[in-house]
């Protein structure tokens, strides 16, 4: 809903261009970020507005406590926004900071329009770059002077509406505006939020917006506004991955102590929802639901819900085999919340792409939560909830990049997979050439990617399945191969491991007739940068199989 | 200027600071809650006491794609002449897809999996999608989300999904006897009328 907003009509002014000149680099409004000192200000005596001024005060040159995943990672906001001249013009129409609007607008709808507006003529969940709802549009509406249906769908009768309401907010809360006043007070009524930690997330990611702006704002030379402090942890820590923001759950149970509890798959879903509505309601216990972890729209942020060895609550599915490349087919109608660990993403099935840094964010994680439970990273063991769960689900769909993001996940944990199809293979570090002759097959299950190929050894044979991986600069590697097993394999498949010169390093023999779906160790080697190779020989002794599969060269 | 950058940094300073303090003022989004509707006389269809619909057992579908999910904010169930009547209804003049249909097999929540049991011979799903019956900021538009009905035809009504812009309920009913459904606006509600009896 909110990161599905058309474009912003012409004729409103703002500047979606590039920065003016002078204005800091991304470098320094980062370094501003994370470093703005405190302003040294009175303050409302609550226990924490005392003890932050006071540490601040003690330290006024300290940065500010890192804010966990965000601290280092690029500033969430563009530098102007659409709507500035209509943040500009109505916070100044109805005294309000006009920084407030646009901090608003970015936690809400990242400044776009809410798309939809026409289809809803009665009380919507939300509207316009502002996010209004309910009696409160209807409220700011009649406050501003609009009709509510061009609150809806108007950017500045939205905007405006939505200052007269804060405008009425503040005035109800007896701010003098005269004076600094805690316009968090708006804030959070705005919000609507009823759990505190919700509050205090929606000022944080308010604030991270405002921050941003401050210091962008800056002129050329001088120093940046100085950013608030960031709220305390909530960020970091959490049990499993320290990344995380951990928010606990009480929807989970117990694995069963039996193999079924044992996890080894992830599965990976969107909320249809934005990343503070979904965790939110995750950590509700009324939702009956929950999962491991929540990845937010632009992988600034994540949440551990449940821990790892707990049972989270994500999929309803008993497992299929059929549905999964008939993979672990003795798993066949156990719950697949009990050996599964479930990844949230804020954002929707019909969504046309997942930002870049979502993706990057969420396959780190995955690769943390693979590399500590054993889990193997390919497309049996990291799956859509659509894919096991097809009766009525289809997240995260057709435009997850499926192939793209295991790659990534697997180059987070430093390996790189040659698989014996182009289309499993990442073209600029990996590549495998199969001569014709080698049949094509996914007959005997847990191969990698979409299948296998495999030939009859023969004593005259030349060529052989060729797995070739480029190093960008020369180093050791550790090499894997995986095949799938049978009794008609060969107890003795031949690789030859060659580099880009063309020297021979070895060839080691593996039995192909049992340890099907696994990677077995052929060695470690110091390769040279470019492209090097391993050749899984076709030449042996008549009649037996040697099945190509895949290759992983791993740091 | 009202605004000059020292007031702002106050400001925001504030902002910041302020969303962590315990005294400030809430302001309940909840749109409808405990009673669902009890004593808001619903508007029914013309030909409402049609007690002799035919209906239909057969699954009854009907998607809408798209979002933002509809957000369910009453559910309503009473008696009529000669049937029982389900009422769902929604903020906003739009309904969502929703697919209705009886099943044999164990119903089971879609967060944890467990099997929901209900009262009565035949379990009648009723999935809204996209839908939730849950505000943005996670608070639940509905607190009776198990709930004993005790009528003629329909026994049990219990919410099994409330995830990833799904609603779902199993309803519980006494025979496996026809059914139908139907649209009205003015708030959006999806109506669902079970037959008494055979």
């Amino acid at each position: 809903m909110r990161t599905g907003g058309h474009e912003f009509e012409p004729g409103l002014a703002g500047n979606p261009g590039p920065p003016a000149r002078g204005q800091p680099s991304d470098e320094g409004r980062r370094a501003r970020l994370t470093a703005g000192r405190c302003p040294g200000v009175a303050a409302r005596a609550t226990l924490l507005w005392v003890a932050l001024v006071a540490a601040c005060r003690a330290a006024p040159v300290e940065p500010c406590p890192a804010a966990g995943l965000a601290a280092d990672r690029a500033p969430l906001v563009e530098s102007t926004s659409r709507f500035d001249s209509a943040f500009a013009a109505a916070g100044a129409e109805f005294h309000v900071p006009p920084t407030v609007l646009k901090g608003i607008g970015w936690v809400e709808t990242r400044w776009q329009m809410v798309e939809g507006a026409e289809e809803f003529a009665g009380r919507p969940p939300a509207f316009g770059v502002m996010a209004l709802r309910g009696v409160a549009l209807e409220r700011g509406a009649a406050l501003a002077g609009v009709t509510v249906a061009a609150a809806r769908r108007d950017p500045v009768a939205n905007i405006r509406a939505a200052a007269a309401l804060l405008d009425a907010y503040a005035g109800e809360a007896a701010i003098d505006r005269s004076h600094s006043e805690p316009w968090s007070v708006v804030v959070a009524r705005y919000s609507g939020i009823e759990l505190a930690e919700g509050r205090a997330t929606y000022g944080r990611e308010v604030d991270r917006a405002l921050g941003f702006a401050a210091a962008r704002a800056a002129p050329a030379g001088t120093a940046a506004a100085p950013a608030a402090c960031p709220p305390p942890p909530a960020s970091g820590g959490a049990p499993d991955y320290a990344s995380a923001v951990w928010r606990a759950s009480p929807n989970f149970n117990q694995r069963p102590a039996d193999s079924t509890g044992a996890m080894h798959i992830v599965i990976i879903h969107t909320c249809e929802s934005n990343y503070t509505s979904c965790w939110s309601w995750l950590v509700n216990p009324a939702s009956q639901a929950s999962a491991h972890y929540v990845v937010n729209e632009d992988g600034s942020e994540a949440s551990q819900l449940v821990l790892e060895r707990d049972r989270a609550w994500h999929i309803a599915a008993l497992y299929d085999c059929t549905l999964n490349r008939r993979h672990d087919c003795w798993l066949n109608g156990v719950q697949s919340n009990h050996f599964t660990v479930g990844v949230e993403h804020a954002g929707f099935v019909s969504q046309d792409s997942f930002p870049a840094s979502q993706i990057e964010v969420s396959a780190a994680l995955v690769c943390d939560v693979t590399r500590d439970r054993g889990i193997p990273r390919d497309w049996q063991h990291i799956v859509a909830h659509g894919q096991l769960q097809p009766g009525d689900r289809t997240d995260p769909g057709p435009h997850w990049p499926w192939i793209a993001y295991v790659h990534r996940v697997q180059a987070r944990c430093g390996e790189v997979v040659v698989d014996d199809s182009a289309a499993f293979n990442d073209p600029a570090l990996a590549a495998a050439a199969v001569p014709g002759t080698w049949t094509a097959s996914d007959s005997t299950p847990d191969y990698y990617g979409g299948g296998y190929r495999w030939a009859l050894t023969q004593p005259g044979a030349t060529d052989g399945a060729v797995f070739s991986f480029r190093l960008a600069a020369a180093g050791p590697r550790t090499l894997d191969a995986r095949w799938t097993s049978g009794t008609n394999r060969s107890s003795r498949a031949a690789y030859a491991v060659i580099t880009v010169a063309g020297d021979t390093l070895a060839v080691v023999r593996q039995d192909q007739t049992t340890g099907g779906g696994r990677w077995h160790t052929l060695g470690t080697w110091t390769f040279p940068a470019g492209w090097n190779r391993v050749v899984l020989l076709q030449r042996d002794v008549s009649g037996a199989v040697v099945v190509a599969d895949a290759l992983r060269v791993r740091e | 200027m009202p605004w000059r950058a020292p007031y702002l940094a106050l400001s925001l300073a504030l902002l910041v600071l302020g969303a962590c303090q315990r005294d400030e003022p809430r302001q309940r989004v909840r749109i409808s809650s405990s009673g669902a509707n009890a004593g808001v006389p619903l508007l029914v269809p013309p030909g409402s006491q049609d007690t002799g619909f035919v209906g239909t057992t057969s699954a009854v579908h009907r998607p809408r794609p798209g979002r933002p999910p509809r957000i369910l904010r009453a559910v309503d169930a009473r008696a009529s002449p000669g049937y029982d009547r389900i009422t769902f209804e929604f903020t906003g003049d739009s309904l969502p897809g929703y697919h209705v249909e009886y099943t044999s097999g164990p119903v089971r929540r879609c967060g944890s999996g467990d099997p929901v049991a209900v009262t009565g011979a035949a379990k009648l799903l009723v999935r809204l999608e996209p839908a939730q019956a849950h505000d943005e900021r996670g608070n639940a538009t509905l607190t009776e989300r198990d709930r004993t009905l005790g009528l003629p035809a329909a026994r049990d009504l219990k919410l099994v999904c409330d995830v990833e812009g799904q609603v779902e309920w199993v309803l519980g009913v006494a025979v496996a006897g026809p059914y139908r459904v139907s649209e009205l606006a003015g708030p959006a509600r999806l109506v669902l009328d079970v037959r008494h009896g055979q």
